[in-house]
């Protein structure tokens, strides 16, 4: 994967790139996202990156599959809500979001990675298009140096204040920065039921559930001491 | 169908009961390892959500503050050792709960004059199946509701009518589908007909009101009804809606639309935004409902073989159906056999129907939800030949059934 290594005109700070992809197919999905803070650094510093995420309503994370992740080291994600209901469909859900702490990515120096499993809800059947379609969003991205950054300051935003780790909930000044994207907003399909089918599968069902309710109540009548 | 006493061989009852309780041991401590090592659990989501609710109620909260828990608030009570104790406990409750069931079947199967070897035998279908062992020692708290169904039962058996209503209400408390069982066991309870002086009414709809207005029928619908009321008194003065809301009315509306095993769920999912989707529901109540009462006529003098048609009925035609209600009528299956009249290679093939259709639904659900690929029509079509498969199977055993023993040692009481 080739990062272009775009200049800012005035200063001289490198952009930070940022590459969000979905993999996997169907309702069980991961969210990977990959974030390389510039090259233009003599003494790296180090620095920890924060991701947070703004899930559409189409998609869901699972606390306890997070919970389980977080034990064995895989990912570190927190969820800003209190409960997430798994079972609810897309039209009844509201957008939320979730904080994931990145890890180093071997890959390059100053490159971090993210890995967020997600799930797809139900959405409304369509009348003929068999596919949904989910947009996610660029996440936001935030920043923290130990040591002082020259480059921060041309990449910062804001300033925001969030734990500053998983482990350690004490909150720590983070800040927000811009970055330039490999794609814009990732679209995902997911299958929905088509309205077209509607009257078959509600005649259909009924008439098949009735008649084998109808085969079981003559098997009965026919073999069983049937009396009030 | 007739088992051979292959059972005698090797140690009899003791031997069954051994392995089937090393067999989940095994399992527990298998799971223990699996949860430690890998990401992909053994142990059910469900029972961390038991336990979740288990410390809630040790902190004095209610457990409903834990998100998808929706059970009784007695199951977080009973489960508080998982907190004080071991997380353990609660898995070694169901495991005993599932062999008390094989033991209640076994009792059961005694008193209806089998030999101890070939009632054992039918009772290691539930012991040694493969099913309720991997279920209890993921901790699924199906074993529990087996117990007390099985309890009741056999204390209805013996004519301890105040106990079994004790222990039915309970059941009905902790899951609401034993609700169904209330009109056979009425008429299992009524006063037989040779006992009430000749009837000389012409209603035969008479003639059933009198003979159900007995002490015993009395008895069991006063106390049942008690204790179910008591306990949901209690709870709603301690927890509120809450309670109400996520122990029964969650269960008894439940839209859920995913897809699952039942034939209704792609006509839920296509409906669910309007305005038939009440009426549908409502008209797919009906022929269960119907059923129901019919079957409890022709067979409440087999109480076990009733219920075990009741629940079967009730899962298969229901508006969401997992595996996880197989295990309901299941644990019913043992007492329904001995009185099979079905080659082996019937009931063999009856099995791998029921299974084929489970695969055949199985399908077409992991290319939807891991490939992503729109098979919707071709689940629900799997649906409702599981519906078919279902209903051929229990056309079989009805057909194949013998009101034998039992039946005549009741008429005979």
């Amino acid at each position: 994967m080739n990062f272009v290594h775009l200049y800012s005109r005035n200063t001289n700070c490198s952009e930070i790139i940022l590459l969000q992809e979905i993999v996997k197919d169907g309702f069980h999905r991961d969210l990977l996202i990959k974030v390389k803070l510039g090259t233009s650094i003599e003494n790296s510093p180090t620095c920890s990156v924060l991701i947070k995420h703004h899930l559409p309503t189409g998609l869901y994370v699972d606390p306890y599959e997070l919970a389980s992740l977080q034990e064995h080291n895989v990912t570190e994600a927190m969820i800003i809500q209190n409960t997430v209901d798994l079972e609810a469909p897309e039209y009844l859900s509201k957008e939320f979001d979730v904080f994931v702490y990145a890890k180093s990515d071997s890959q390059c120096s100053e490159c971090f990675k993210t890995f967020l499993p997600v799930h797809c809800r139900y959405h409304q059947p369509e009348e003929k298009e068999q596919r949904a379609f989910v947009m996610v969003k660029n996440p936001e991205l935030f920043v923290r140096c130990y040591n002082d950054f020259p480059s921060l300051n041309c990449w910062k935003q804001s300033d925001v204040e969030a734990p500053c780790s998983m482990k350690n909930k004490h909150l720590c000044k983070w800040s927000s920065v811009k970055y330039q994207s490999v794609n814009q907003n990732v679209i995902l399909q997911v299958p929905v039921g088509l309205k077209v089918h509607h009257f078959l599968v509600c005649v259909v069902t009924m008439l098949v559930t009735i008649l084998c309710s109808g085969l079981i109540f003559r098997a009965v009548l026919k073999h069983s001491h049937f009396s009030l | 169908m007739k088992v051979r006493p292959l059972v005698g061989f090797w140690g009899g009852p003791a031997a069954v009961f051994g392995v089937a309780l090393a067999a989940r041991v095994a399992l527990i401590f298998y799971g223990l390892y699996q949860d430690r090592t890998l990401v992909v659990k053994f142990t059910d989501i469900d029972y961390r959500v038991f336990t979740d609710g288990a410390r809630l109620v040790m902190e004095g909260r209610s457990p409903y503050r834990r998100a998808t828990y929706r059970y009784t608030p007695l199951l977080a009570w009973l489960l508080t050792p998982n907190i004080s104790l071991s997380e353990l406990f609660g898995k070694f409750l169901f495991v005993s709960c599932d062999l008390l069931t094989g033991f209640l079947m076994f009792r059961l199967l005694l008193l209806t004059g089998l030999s101890p070897s070939r009632a054992c035998g039918y009772s290691s279908w539930w012991l040694l199946n493969p099913l309720p062992l991997v279920v209890s020692s993921r901790g699924n708290a199906e074993s529990l509701i087996a117990a007390l169904v099985l309890t009741a039962l056999y204390l209805l058996e013996r004519r301890n009518v105040v106990w079994a209503a004790l222990v039915y209400g309970l059941a009905v408390h902790m899951k609401v589908y034993p609700v169904t069982y209330l009109l056979p066991i009425a008429l299992y309870l009524q006063t037989a007909s040779g006992e009430l002086e000749k009837d000389r009414s012409k209603s035969r709809v008479w003639g059933l009101a009198r003979r159900l207005w007995n002490r015993d029928v009395l008895l069991f619908g006063v106390v049942a009804g008690l204790t179910f009321f008591t306990l949901g008194l209690v709870f709603y003065y301690r927890y509120g809606w809450e309670f109400l809301e996520h122990t029964y009315l969650y269960h008894l509306t439940r839209r859920d639309i995913r897809h699952n095993f039942s034939p209704y769920f792609y006509m839920l999912y296509l409906t669910a935004e309007s305005k038939w989707s009440f009426s549908l529901g409502l008209a797919a109540f009906l022929p269960q409902l119907l059923l129901l009462v019919v079957v409890s006529f022709a067979y409440y003098r087999d109480l076990a073989f009733c219920c075990f048609l009741h629940t079967a009925i009730f899962v298969s035609f229901n508006k969401v159906c997992t595996s996880q209600y197989f295990l309901w009528y299941l644990c019913l299956l043992p007492l329904v056999m001995p009185q099979m009249r079905m080659s082996w290679k019937r009931a063999i093939l009856l099995l791998g129907l029921w299974f084929m259709g489970q695969a055949l639904w199985l399908a077409p659900a992991y290319f939807l939800e891991f490939q992503g690929k729109n098979t919707f029509l071709l689940i629900w079509l799997a649906g409702l030949l599981f519906l078919f498969i279902n209903c051929y199977i229990l056309i079989q055993i009805i057909s194949h059934y013998q009101l034998g023993k039992l039946a005549k040692k009741i008429k005979s009481q």
